[in-house]
């Protein structure tokens, strides 16, 4: 009933209650609100980090005395090579991975997702030089890719973001344009460009938020997906500087002590773990939620 | 069909070219002189000026490319810098340990998850597709390298009943194939779920159930069927991505094969090695996608008819 | 239906079918077979990495150093008091200041039959001096045959650590027959003189080779060795305690106390030639100023790195070169932590709030560890360091262009000899790219260098050295940290092993029981 209703309004009123709509059926899968309230649970944690264990102070200060402990009451994760604690560690290090997986699927959405939608809306040899530049990119690997970036700009926590980023833009370009593809034939859009509205114009303001759905999904497994990317590439040490807790990190260095000192390795590659997990069953989440055909 | 598999085959090349420009724009200009990496720590200055003069790394940048260019098409990628082998049969030594380990993973994946994603369809939000959907996710989710580890301190460490690392006899095989294969199955699960779902719920099926259809060749001779498509999309990418060296697993179980070649031979500037590897690696994907495709016309006539 | 079930069947036999060729290829990797006098047929050592080329001269890796040490023969040996026995070359005499006379040994045959001729040491030189190895030949101007088992090395100026360099694998002997005919490809088919021959190499796994019957030395009790490449520490040791291989190289510091403990294996531990160290750049400031980099050298916790990064496994270092090599200094005292001291220097240097600077390591999880421990300790006196891991080829690239402020690294004197150990690090002529990464010159120190070089006497050249290292510690160019133990884990029935200082053991010889 409410919907009907609405369409009687104005077209934001309308749009309201979709987005409604969609919240409330996220907020009825289960799985979907564990994962959510899993990862809210982390970005608080990386919120405050600094409130529950002082950079400094315990994130990298060493005290060798006390190196490899196991879990105990003082240190709840036990400490690692250098006598940090793992659990203060865990926590910085779920800033900095929330951090690049945030930026990183930002800055392929919008780059990815400008010359995607250039592509499906103009079409012709425009859509193919920019599709055969996206393949090309696709066929390169990424550990080049990332390798080339952090070497020729130094391995900083931006050229790190930049270097997961760019790999990624291929795929948000694709969906982009295939969703352009699809909504340009319809009607309202020749409607929009009868009244005389300018290729920009339509682009931003008709297309663009349709191809919503797909992207979003794809965003929140995308960032997913970058957290695991540098946790890879810190693995085969091209990643961040130590003594920064990065997750991927802890878990290479951890590899070392695999026989005496199985904890070290362990809980990080839960964190990542965990993390992925919960962005994977918000993204299901989402997709079921923004799924037309479930519409009931 | 056939003009369709050449048109394919044709579109491959100005991708390939694209491909090893921009390598060979990367590893020109990041750091490291190969001279320098093959004499070693103790080289004076006039051996590695020599070498350098030598390996003709002194020309320009337009000099060098169409030196590559040149030497490429005639099927000529030159010697590593490393080893001094010709790079292709240093590629086609490794590329079976590689290629090995993608088909018993990607082999492994299949045969469990396209059953279990069959049978969490049609048992839909039963016990048996709650648990199995959980671990696919979870399978999904869990990094690669950290499962690997995970699986070395239990069977090697712990247990001391199978290999940590290296290439033998089938033991080895075992815990590599483990771990790519289990994030692959739970792909490959979910994936078949969500597609059978969506054929079950078509018309037809309600059509072939009324009929009187055994609910064993609904799904099987009539759903599945349907529903592949996507399914071998899945697996066609996964075993895409495998043939080019899953570069984690690799490390962790010391594994031979091409994806470890290429990370060692980016470390050390072996420039002839990765444009070989970058190129044999396309061309392995592109043959890959190709062959899925193919493989979609079999399964749906209607595809089968746009191939002309 | 069918067309899709056929296809399916095809791949899954196809998949198959790769599967069991490529698992009845690999051989076994343990050399159950019975030999005689019940030891193993085969030997199976696992090292760190794999070789780059079997051509003696076109690398000196480790991987590479490894096998060639058993394929090829050098001319004379070095015994472990210092003492030169003959090998290839049964006598030799230094008929002038640079001419020496060598006679070889007379019925040693190659791999392939050709048997050892002056001819083959004159070409394997020349070609030398114009590969990888050049640096170990340098002093060398030319070769004249004699008679076919007599050559002169004509020097290019007086070397006396001479029978030292050619004492070292590198500089083996070649066959020239075997090199020129096969070209480029020289380096996968190698021929040597050597107790082995090269039978087969599976690129990026493992090096076969067999027993060779006519060596000359008599043939190697154990028939076949086998050199498999498992790039990871722990893997390596997991190996050698499964029973998967008989001897592992380069045991990870956390390993060790799991193979002493363990019956069925004994580590074999030994002071290497090798000396790790922090270097400055002394082009670039703070490190212009000498009071600075012995403000480092006071703070950095050396017993601190080698507790927690070696587990034990090293010995603080007072001199740039190690107590192997001869002629180390042992009166030297070095740097002993102060962390006092160190500030006062660096007030006295106009620093005392300390600076903000850089640390550059390559992507060595051993040298990554101890840049952090540095870290830690500079920031005791003020210093704020930022690391910057490279990768191997970024570093040697940059560090010779003199980019870096401090860096880690580590010198092994292959020689065992101080020239080899000091010349190339801190003789001012030395280049960057060469090791003279530090940009140190002292014209003193230079000239002990030369004259240490030249001189034939003993005592006037330890001397010289003596007194080079006590300028080179007082100039503090670097700041040595310890000297690296040698490690290796063999299993209790291996026999005769014996680990080499230069790092290329042999295994003429080693036996390992059923």
């Amino acid at each position: 009933m409410q919907g009907i209703t609405s369409e009687l309004h104005t077209g934001r009123a309308k749009k309201r209650s979709l987005w409604l709509d969609i919240g409330i059926r996220v907020i009825k899968n289960k799985a979907a609100m564990v994962g959510f309230v899993i990862l809210a649970v982390l970005i608080l944690l990386a919120l405050f980090a600094d409130v529950i264990a002082d950079y400094d102070t315990v994130v990298i200060q060493q005290d060798l005395a006390n190196m490899n402990q196991g879990p105990s009451l003082e240190h709840i994760l036990g400490t690692d090579e250098f006598g940090r604690d793992i659990f203060a560690r865990i926590i910085h290090g779920g800033r900095i991975s929330l951090a690049v997986g945030l930026v990183s699927v930002c800055f392929s959405l919008v780059v990815g997702g400008i010359l995607g939608a250039l592509a499906g809306y103009y079409g012709g040899r425009f859509d193919n030089i920019i599709m055969r530049c996206m393949d090309i990119f696709l066929a390169i690997p990424s550990i080049l890719l990332a390798m080339a970036i952090v070497t020729a700009l130094g391995s900083s926590l931006l050229n790190l973001m930049i270097a997961v980023g760019i790999s990624n833009i291929p795929s948000y370009a694709r969906i982009v344009r295939a969703s352009v593809l699809t909504i340009k034939d319809q009607e309202f859009i020749e409607a929009a460009r009868a009244i005389g509205g300018n290729d920009f114009r339509i682009i931003m303001r008709h297309i663009l938020p349709n191809t919503l759905a797909p992207v979003i999904v794809q965003a929140t497994l995308g960032v997913a997906g970058a957290i695991l990317s540098t946790a890879s590439l810190s693995f085969i040490g091209l990643g961040i500087q130590p003594p920064a807790p990065e997750w991927g990190a802890m878990l290479s260095n951890g590899r070392t002590y695999l026989r005496s000192a199985w904890h070290v390795a362990t809980f990080p590659g839960i964190f990542i773990m965990v993390t992925i997990l919960s962005l994977n069953l918000l993204g299901d989440g989402l997709r079921d939620a923004l799924d037309p055909k479930l519409k009931q | 069909m056939y003009k369709y598999i050449i048109k394919r085959l044709a579109l491959l090349l100005p991708v390939l070219i694209g491909v090893s420009f921009i390598v060979f724009t990367i590893m020109y200009f990041t750091p490291g002189d190969p001279a320098q990496i093959i004499l070693g720590e103790n080289a004076t200055e006039e051996a590695l000026a020599n070498l350098r003069e030598e390996m003709g790394l002194n020309d320009s940048f337009f000099v060098q490319y169409s030196r590559f260019i040149i030497n490429a098409v005639q099927g000529d990628f030159g010697r590593s810098y490393q080893s001094n082998r010709v790079v292709f049969d240093e590629i086609f030594s490794r590329f079976p340990a590689t290629l090995q380990l993608a088909g018993i993973g990607v082999l492994l994946s299949v045969l469990i998850g396209i059953p279990v994603g069959v049978i969490s369809a049609t048992k839909q939000y039963s016990f048996f597709d709650n648990t199995t959907m959980v671990f696919a996710l979870i399978g999904v989710s869990m990094p690669n390298f950290w499962q690997g580890l995970m699986l070395i301190m239990l069977f090697s460490v712990w247990l001391g009943i199978l290999p940590s690392g290296g290439y033998g006899d089938w033991t080895y095989f075992i815990l590599p194939a483990i771990t790519l294969g289990t994030s692959s199955a739970g792909s490959i699960a979910r994936m078949t779920r969500s597609s059978m779902l969506e054929v079950i719920r078509q018309d037809y099926i309600r059509t072939a159930r009324a009929k009187g259809v055994l609910e064993k060749n609904v799904v099987y001779k009539h759903a599945l069927k349907n529903a592949l498509i996507p399914i071998i999309t899945v697996v066609g990418l996964q075993f895409g991505y495998l043939l080019g060296g899953a570069v984690l697993t690799e490390t962790v179980f010391s594994w031979p094969g091409i994806g470890r070649l290429l990370v060692d031979s980016i470390k050390q500037k072996d420039t002839p090695m990765v444009q070989g590897l970058v190129v044999f690696i396309a061309v392995t994907f592109s043959i890959v996608n190709l062959c899925i495709d193919i493989l979609y016309s079999y399964v749906d006539p209607r595809i089968k008819s746009q191939y002309k | 239906m069918k067309t899709t079930r056929f296809i399916s069947i095809a791949l899954a036999l196809a998949l198959s079918a790769s599967l069991f060729t490529g698992c009845s290829n690999s051989s076994s990797s343990s050399g159950s077979s019975t030999g005689s006098q019940g030891i193993k047929e085969e030997i199976v050592i696992a090292q760190n990495s794999d070789a780059k080329s079997l051509d003696l001269q076109a690398s000196n890796d480790g991987g590479s150093l490894n096998v060639n040490a058993q394929i090829y023969d050098t001319l004379v040996v070095k015994n472990a008091d210092g003492t030169f026995s003959p090998h290839l070359a049964k006598s030799w005499e230094q008929v002038s200041d640079l001419v020496w006379q060598f006679k070889l040994e007379e019925g040693v045959k190659f791999h392939n039959g050709e048997e050892l001729k002056a001819s083959d040491v004159k070409f394997t030189f020349e070609r030398g001096l114009t590969s990888t190895i050049s640096y170990m030949l340098d002093f060398i101007d030319s070769v004249d045959v004699v008679d076919e088992y007599t050559f002169n090395l004509n020097l290019k100026f007086p070397y006396a650590p001479i029978l030292s360099n050619l004492s070292y694998t590198s500089t083996g002997i070649l066959n020239e027959k075997a090199v020129t005919e096969a070209g480029e490809d020289y380096g996968q088919n190698p021929i040597g003189t050597g107790a082995y021959m090269f039978s087969n190499w599976k690129a990026g796994d493992s090096i076969e080779l067999v027993a060779f019957e006519d060596y000359f030395k008599g043939a190697a009790p154990t028939k076949k060795l086998k050199y498999r490449s498992i790039p990871e520490n722990t893997s390596r040791s997991i190996a050698l305690e499964t029973g998967e291989v008989d001897i592992a190289y380069d045991i990870d510091p956390v390993d060790k106390e799991t193979i002493r403990s363990n019956d069925q294996l004994v580590l074999i531990e030994a002071p290497s030639l090798q000396v790790d160290y922090v270097g400055f750049n002394m082009q670039k400031e703070p490190f212009t100023d000498v009071r600075v980099r012995q403000a480092i050298n006071y703070a950095i916790d050396r017993e601190g790195i080698i507790s927690a990064v070696l587990l034990g496994g090293g010995e603080v270092a007072t001199t740039p070169i190690s107590p192997k090599v001869t002629m180390s200094n042992p009166d030297i005292v070095g740097y002993p932590r102060d962390v006092e001291k160190a500030k006062e220097l660096l007030k006295e240097a106009g620093y005392e709030n300390g600076f903000q600077t850089t640390i550059w390591t390559n992507d060595n999880s051993v040298r990554t560890r101890i840049a952090q421990i540095v870290q830690a300790n500079l920031k005791e006196i003020g210093i704020d360091v930022a690391i910057e891991t490279l990768e191997w080829s970024s570093y040697l690239d940059r560090t010779s262009n003199g980019e870096h402020d401090m860096f880690i690294l580590g010198w092994t004197a292959t020689t065992g000899d101080p020239d080899g150990a000091m010349y190339v690090l801190f003789h001012g002529s030395s280049s960057a790219t060469a090791g003279n990464k530090f940009f140190y010159s002292n014209d003193e120190v230079s000239e002990l260098l030369d004259l240490g070089r030249a001189e034939t006497d003993d005592a006037k050249r330890q001397e010289y050295y003596y007194k080079a290292q006590e300028l080179v510690v007082e100039d503090a160019p670097l700041a040595a940290l310890y000297y690296a133990n040698d490690c290796a884990g063999i299993s209790a029935k291996v026999d005769g092993f014996v680990l080499s200082p230069s790092k290329s053991h042999k295994l003429y010889g080693v036996t390992c029981a059923i």
